[in-house]
């Protein structure tokens, strides 16, 4: 009975998948083109004034970009489905071969940032919690509130300016050195200043969140039934507390991906880090609609799987959530 | 007769707030014995949540013990600090709360919230403690208790889950229950099943049972002992049979005249007028008076003391001072009859 219905959700989830995943490229494709300037100029650069008219419209013939918008949409949309994404205008070679380097390196900052944030928001929140309005508390959410509105690309400026200017600690940008690819020292050397910029400016906004959230749980009768059976205070908030608002935190978990994505792009173009958030601020800024539409929908793709992965997560701790099923007695 | 298994002594209660201290329980003596259920019955405000509240020491931070003192089974815990607290809870004395949609932790399973309540005072295998939780379920009353070990509460109706909340604080055999208002919550047929069943378990556990209600159906059902509050006092204290029979205080005339289903032969219903004293700054006197329709001039200036009436039975009025006029209570209840009558 329960596997029939999750599989049913699984069906369910997957039509709605492709249904998001439509309308967020139609939205892309038609604002991308809403925007003023010449894909043209991403494509030859300094050469398209010296090219003649004639020219120019070849081009533009060649690459499609004369036929109405509609057709263009629909041509994208039929090579989409064969796998084809085009090619990128100001990379010249296909967009896939253009990202597909760049999405490893986003992720390992990514998942790394969100791990950490969210684990140390947690941790912290409970610290926060169990230390109620007292000294400690209070101090942590007074750091927290500096952090939060210090700007990211600031404190990337200052950090590289004192660990990798003066201090020479750490380098100031890059993935990694050149042809150090798969040196783990290199790659976490080259990790250290961004990924603490990232966790910096996202841990307090969640940290801050999940604590008030605790302290709504711990205000709950529960808590005094839990307390007069002899449980401690530590003990509640880990055990009792921390269990029910998980699908709160499993929630801001899923739709925070892109606040955190968001993060990267700063990030990335603080650090020089070859990553596709850079990579889309690029290809917004030249008319490189094709690689901006693939960008997009991948950023999109892991929106919608984490939101799906939360949602499954959260049914488990708390099976009210589930689409009421028939319990036989 | 052995030690009182509750003890409280001139206790009161105060919260510190931003308009000043509110004296929510002022000076308490009560006394509770092993098997014995006590009811504590008074309006919404009267202290008698905080009265439970403050032995088992749940009451918020800014709450503090003025005066006076406590013990559980001969053991002093005024002063208790919340690690000492930990092995009183649950193990000598444990709570049953208002409301039992919320007591619950919704999201884990009763099975193992019951034997939670277990492991935390006794060093039982996974195992023992599962069997003794069900053994729990079976006292409460849940059928089926294997089936239903490991489903989350909001599979169960609002008196089985009061019955699992009672399975949690029985868990470890405490010498005393405090039921604050455990049926209220509940409708009248489930009501009188969980009366039942307190009684069924004193019987079975011999456990001193303090149950708070402002429901005298409920309490004539179940109490032993009766004690009236007002105003963070307790005004008159007594058997059930006293209190019901032969009510002193006016306060206790004007609940029972105030009871729909006794007052129905006399035909009308007499709520008590007006609302009781802000405990911000409690009246000097008897804190009734203002209400008291047969308030003397001495209760606006000194407080009453607890006048006997029989070996058992006190009541806090200077009606029953010597010098005081005779005063014929407004209603009786006819010995035998369960009826009120006006006099």
């Amino acid at each position: 009975m329960r596997i029939t219905s999750l599989s049913k959700r699984i069906i369910r989830r997957i039509g709605l998948l492709i249904l998001v995943m439509f309308i967020l490229s139609l939205v892309v494709f038609f604002l991308a083109r809403l925007a003023p300037g010449d894909p043209l100029q991403s494509f030859y650069g300094d050469q398209l004034d010296s090219m003649t008219q004639e020219e120019i419209d070849a081009a533009r013939v060649r690459l499609g970009l004369n036929d109405g918008l509609v057709q263009q949409y629909i041509r994208w949309f039929t090579n989409a489905l064969h796998g084809e994404f085009g090619i990128s205008l100001k990379h010249k070679q296909p967009v896939m071969n253009v990202v597909k380097p760049l999405i490893g390196n986003t992720l390992l900052l990514g998942v790394l940032a969100y791990a950490a944030v969210f684990g140390l928001a947690t941790v912290l929140a409970v610290f926060c919690v169990l230390h109620e309005d007292r000294f400690l508390d209070r101090l942590i959410c007074r750091i927290g509130t500096v952090f939060y509105y210090t700007p990211g690309f600031w404190l990337g400026v200052v950090l590289v300016l004192i660990f990798a200017v003066n201090l020479g600690w750490f380098p100031s940008s890059g993935a990694y050195d050149i042809g150090m690819k798969n040196d783990l020292g290199n790659r976490v050397s080259h990790l250290v200043l961004p990924l603490f910029v990232m966790i910096a400016s996202h841990l307090w906004y969640y940290a801050y969140m999940i604590r008030n959230k605790l302290l709504d749980e711990v205000r709950k009768d529960y808590v005094l039934l839990a307390k007069s059976k002899g449980c401690t205070r530590r003990q509640i908030v880990w055990k009792h507390c921390l269990r029910n608002v998980a699908p709160t935190i499993v929630s801001i978990m899923a739709i925070s991906i892109p606040h955190v994505t968001g993060g990267t792009v700063v990030v990335e173009s603080v650090f020089s880090y070859p990553g596709i958030g850079n990579l889309a601020v690029e290809a917004a800024k030249y008319h490189d609609y094709n690689l901006l539409m693939v960008d997009v929908l991948i950023t999109g793709f892991a929106v919608f799987v984490s939101s799906f992965i939360a949602q499954t997560i959260n049914e488990e701790i708390d099976p009210r959530m589930k689409e009421m099923e028939t319990i036989q007695w | 007769m052995s030690e009182p298994v509750l003890e409280l002594k001139d206790l009161a209660v105060s919260f510190r707030t931003p308009k000043g201290e509110v004296e929510a329980v002022r000076g308490v003596d009560l006394a509770v014995n092993e098997g014995e259920i006590l009811c504590l019955v008074g309006e919404s405000g009267c202290g008698k949540t905080v009265l439970c509240q403050s032995v088992m020491h749940l009451l918020p931070k800014y709450s503090f013990v003025k005066h006076g003192s406590m013990s559980v089974c001969g053991e002093d815990i005024t002063h208790y600090s919340e690690r000492q607290m930990r092995h009183i809870r649950g193990r000598n004395c444990s709570m049953v709360f208002q409301d039992p949609l919320t007591t619950l932790n919704p999201t884990i399973p009763i099975g193992k919230q019951i034997m939670e309540a277990i492991r935390k005072q006794e060093k039982v295998s996974r195992e023992e403690a599962s069997d003794r939780a069900m053994e729990l379920l079976d006292l409460v009353g849940i059928e089926g208790a294997a089936h239903r070990f490991s489903l989350q509460p909001h599979f169960f109706s609002g008196g089985m889950r009061q019955r699992c909340v009672l399975a949690i604080a029985l868990a470890s055999n405490p010498k005393l229950l405090f039921a604050d208002e455990a049926t209220t919550a509940l409708d009248v047929t489930v009501e009188a099943k969980i009366l039942d069943l307190l009684r069924e378990i004193r019987q079975k556990t011999g456990i001193a049972i303090v149950f708070i209600s402002h429901d005298l159906g409920a309490v004539a059902r179940i109490a032993d002992r009766v004690a009236v509050m007002y105003a963070g006092r307790i005004v008159e204290i007594g058997t059930a049979d006293e209190i019901f029979y032969d009510p002193r205080h006016p306060y206790t005339w004007g609940l029972l005249s105030s009871l729909p289903a006794l007052a129905a032969e006399s035909g009308e219903l007499r709520p008590i007028p007006g609302m009781p004293p802000s405990l911000l700054d409690p009246p000097p006197g008897d804190a009734f008076a203002e209400r008291n329709e047969y308030a003397l001039a001495i209760d606006y200036e000194k407080m009453p003391p607890m006048f006997p009436v029989s070996d058992t039975h006190f009541a806090a009025t200077w009606l029953l001072d010597p010098r005081a006029p005779r005063v014929e209570p407004p209603i009786r209840l006819k010995a035998g009859s369960g009826k009120w009558t006006k006099t």
